[in-house]
């Protein structure tokens, strides 16, 4: 067997309104459309994605909160209905999702010999967070590649943000040497918003775009600041501003799959490529790839 | 008046899902034995507010009348699941979606199969044995944004929707949520810090005196102490219905939850 590599990154935000604005057939209300701009970047990143073909997907959700620990699923496939509990209205989801479930324990594993507390899920009645359902489906509808689902441990909130962010370095580095002693070709997704103020109120008609902008400017100046640093590759810049730009745009970074996925990465001075950027209920959401491979990365 | 009793519950599943835990049976005990006087107030319906339910836009409350399904918690999925069949009493929750609305808080029903419920209010509707086609509930809720001022107010704003009803009133979460972040043996679960214990025992001190002006001085700096779940925000909503008033309190039980602390609490309205 050979060694396994980290194709890519993808900086890939959850929003359960892109899926509603699709209509794929797995969801069940139906819209006029809506955010095209973030959807439209999702389309290059599945073009991206079919070009790869990874074995599998790793994802990090800040809406599977753990306390005790980082959690992986173990269960071979869960199924079911996924319902938003907080925008039950537009997302009624059926999934189906197939586990990379020995790429899971591997990760799970190398996270404990680094000194985490790490667990496996084995529960086959759990349900998935929306966070991870949304961003997989974002990247890849088919759902005939099986993933790694991984907890977000509320370290960072917690405790502070420095120790959150160092665990989720470690948590990182524990990945990456378990997809290398596994010889898979991986994708990691880290599904994250940037700037996180948002609405308090849904307008009438969600997929609305004339009510749809940035809900605070500092919030988008900071987005724009970090998405230019990234796409230039100033990776080290942009890790030194992530404590400030948490702190002040409520970056929702902070839950750590940023971190997690650029410390599996290596922390490449890599220049993103930016597949779109906009706002969803006034949070701040780029689609940015980091592909290793064309960026020559080991 | 419309409340006829009170309770305040614990929302971590532990009680119910490992029982054996002789701190955590303990609390599964006292929130039957809750559950009993619950009963014995003779409500029409059980006003709901847990803090594990989050809202972030607009006010929410269940308004389907049936939600039944088996639930995983997202924490303690290895000690299995949680079967729910949970009776809403929808006419009196779209009244409070009304009020909530009259009231200049933009507040929406909730109707969707397999909606997922929340993990405090399954335990408690369970293990204190409401929630059924007989005693049905009405649930509200946990606006992240919402303030403990504001919270207080949509508790009012409840209990006056509902004032021809008789009420009882659960509000659901913890005190304070400091955990243990790494495995522990659960026979030896204690309190984090004694510095949280000595908290948790001085606001539970208060609240059995009924001198609930000393215990509304006392709740700022519990909440920046004691760091308890959600700001003690249940405790607000409970205060809002009940008026703001209450005679004295009887603490069932008050254990460790993983290090976090857990109290069952009864309110005497009279």
């Amino acid at each position: 067997m050979s060694e396994g590599v980290i194709l890519s990154g993808f900086l890939a935000p959850h929003p359960p309104h892109l899926v509603y604005g699709e209509n794929p057939p797995q969801n069940e209300p139906r819209s006029e459309g809506g955010w095209e701009p973030l959807r439209w970047a999702y389309e290059q990143a599945r073009e991206s994605i079919e070009r790869m073909k990874p074995d599998v997907l790793l994802v990090h959700s800040p809406h599977w909160i753990t306390q005790v620990g980082h959690h992986f699923l173990g269960v071979p496939r869960l199924t079911g209905r996924s319902v938003d509990p907080i925008f039950p209205n537009i997302f009624r989801y059926d999934f189906g999702m197939d586990v990379d479930v020995e790429l899971a324990e591997a990760c799970c594993a190398e996270a404990a010999n680094l000194g985490l507390v790490s667990k496996m899920m084995r529960n086959p009645k759990f349900r998935p967070d929306y966070g991870t359902i949304t961003t997989l489906h974002m990247i890849r509808p088919q759902w005939d590649i099986p993933v790694v689902g991984i907890s977000a441990n509320n370290t960072p909130y917690f405790l502070n943000t420095k120790e959150g962010q160092g665990e989720m370095d470690l948590l990182g580095r524990a990945t990456r040497e378990a997809i290398r002693k596994t010889g898979r070709r991986a994708v990691l997704l880290a599904s994250n918003t940037l700037s996180h103020w948002h609405f308090h109120e849904e307008p009438e008609l969600p997929e609305d775009m004339t009510k749809e902008h940035p809900e605070r400017y500092d919030g988008y100046k900071w987005d724009v600041r970090m998405i230019n640093l990234m796409r230039q590759g100033r990776m080290k810049e942009t890790f030194q501003l992530l404590p400030q730009f948490i702190d002040e745009a409520f970056a929702e970074v902070k839950s750590g799959a940023f971190t997690w996925m650029h410390a599996a990465m290596g922390y490449p001075e890599l220049a993103g490529r930016l597949h779109g950027y906009g706002t969803v209920i006034g949070t701040g959401n780029a689609v940015i790839e980091w592909n290793l491979q064309e960026g020559g990365q080991p | 008046m419309s409340i006829v009793s009170a309770f305040l519950v614990p929302g971590s599943p532990l009680p119910q899902l490992r029982p054996d835990v002789a701190p955590w049976g303990r609390l599964r005990d006292a929130l039957a034995h809750a559950g009993d006087s619950l009963a014995a107030s003779k409500p029409d319906c059980v006003l709901v507010y847990s803090t594990q339910w989050f809202a972030v836009l607009d006010q929410l409350w269940i308004t389907r009348a049936r939600s039944a399904g088996l639930h995983v918690d997202e924490n303690w999925h290895e000690f299995g699941e949680q079967p729910f069949d949970i009776y809403s009493d929808s006419a009196l929750a779209h009244r409070c979606v009304q009020a909530c609305n009259d009231a200049g808080i933009k507040t929406r029903g909730v109707d969707y199969d397999q909606f997922p419920i929340d993990t405090g209010t399954i335990t408690a509707t369970t293990l204190m044995h409401f929630g059924s086609s007989a005693l049905p509930v009405v649930i509200a809720a946990n606006n992240l944004y919402h303030s403990a001022e504001q919270t207080e107010q949509l508790g009012a704003i409840a209990a006056a929707a509902l004032q021809d009803k008789r009420v009882a009133v659960v509000g659901i979460g913890g005190l304070s949520n400091s955990m243990f972040r790494d495995n522990i043996d659960l026979q030896e679960d204690h309190i984090l810090s004694e510095a949280d214990d000595t908290w948790n025992r001085r606001l539970l001190a208060l609240m059995e005196s009924g001198d609930v002006e000393a215990l509304r001085a006392s709740l700022p700096d519990y909440a920046k102490e004691a760091n308890p779940d959600m700001g003690l925000k249940q405790f607000h909503w409970l205060l809002g219905a009940m008026g703001g008033n209450f005679k004295q309190a009887i603490v069932h039980e008050y254990a460790p939850l993983y290090g976090s602390g857990g109290a069952v609490v009864e309110f005497k309205l009279q």
